[in-house]
């Protein structure tokens, strides 16, 4: 079983539009590494959004908690900026 | 600022008519006004001149979804942090789509002129460090997986988001879909290729370190 710290790193270089990446195929298999069968699509994470940053903002382990709603964000480029705009708006 | 409403009296005032409702609208706004700009502060700096105008366009569209919605709103969390998602995810889709609507992109574009963009990239020379037989080969059998297993458009799409960077909402836009139905694809993508390298004994762990090293 791989270490999820490294898979992580790997994968939010992918999922990150940042410069220096890893080669096409290295990226391509971390995304496959961190694929599961049953993950949620964008309208479903968005509706659970903010109950998570909630949660989040209070230190609770969501990885946990709300396992779905994390995986979508280590997934998907385009939630994972919704839940880090968020999460700033409301540390303001 | 602190939140004088809590969420009972957010949800009664908005259903309500006259001043109140009135006063509940104002001070939504408001709270909008201050709280959106640090949302957007990663992409748009408050002093850029487009700013206050993307502010002013999102506040008036994210008041109207609230009110539109609120019989959605189920109380899991504070009513000020539902509105700031539908503001921040109203934003984001919009700067977004100025961004890069003017932004040229053939495998999207020109679909029937790529079959396999995926395979295509990654064969490209100097894209993959190919420097060992043992990479080579293990290529060799991911493009063929890639080639059996994925259409053109889950290919065209996957290239697109993990690998140009083009937003979601880009993509789907450009393919006639929308951004759920988009990650659906995807995701039928990866778990097909997922499958096929276990079925064929191939450990896409394995792989990735493979792929990573130098040299």
């Amino acid at each position: 079983m791989y270490a999820m710290d490294k898979l992580l790193s790997f994968l939010r270089r992918l999922v990150t539009r940042r410069a220096a990446q890893p080669s096409p195929v290295a990226k391509l298999m971390a995304a496959l590494a961190m694929t599961d069968e049953g993950e949620i699509a964008c309208d479903e994470f968005h509706a659970l959004l903010d109950q998570f940053a909630e949660a989040a903002k209070r230190g609770e382990d969501v990885r946990a908690l709300m396992p779905l709603v994390q995986k979508h964000l280590d997934m998907c480029p385009d939630c994972r900026e919704d839940f880090e705009g968020l999460m700033s708006m409301l540390a303001a | 600022m602190t939140d004088l409403r809590d969420n009972d009296t957010w949800l009664r005032d908005l259903r309500s008519e006259g001043a109140l409702r009135e006063q509940a609208l104002a001070d939504l706004m408001a709270l909008l006004a201050r709280q959106l700009p640090y949302g957007l502060s990663r992409y748009i700096a408050p002093s850029d001149p487009h700013s206050a105008a993307l502010i002013e366009e999102v506040i008036q569209e994210t008041l109207m979804r609230v009110l539109e919605r609120l019989d959605t709103f189920e109380g899991r969390s504070q009513f000020t942090t539902w509105v700031f998602k539908i503001a921040v995810h109203m934003a984001l889709n919009e700067l977004r789509r100025k961004r890069w609507q003017d932004v040229s992109l053939d495998a999207l574009d020109n679909e029937a002129e790529n079959p396999q963009p995926l395979v295509e990239m990654l064969a490209t020379p100097g894209a993959t460090p190919e420097t060992t037989v043992a990479r080579q080969d293990a290529l060799e059998r991911i493009l063929k997986l890639i080639r059996e297993e994925l259409t053109s458009r889950q290919q065209a799409a996957l290239l697109a988001v993990s690998f140009e960077g083009v937003p979601m909402e880009e993509v789907a836009r450009r393919m006639n879909t929308n951004r759920n139905a988009l990650y659906k694809l995807i995701h039928d993508a990866r778990v097909s290729l997922k499958r096929r390298l276990e079925q064929e004994g191939l450990s896409p762990e394995a792989l990735m370190e493979m792929f990573s090293q130098d040299g």
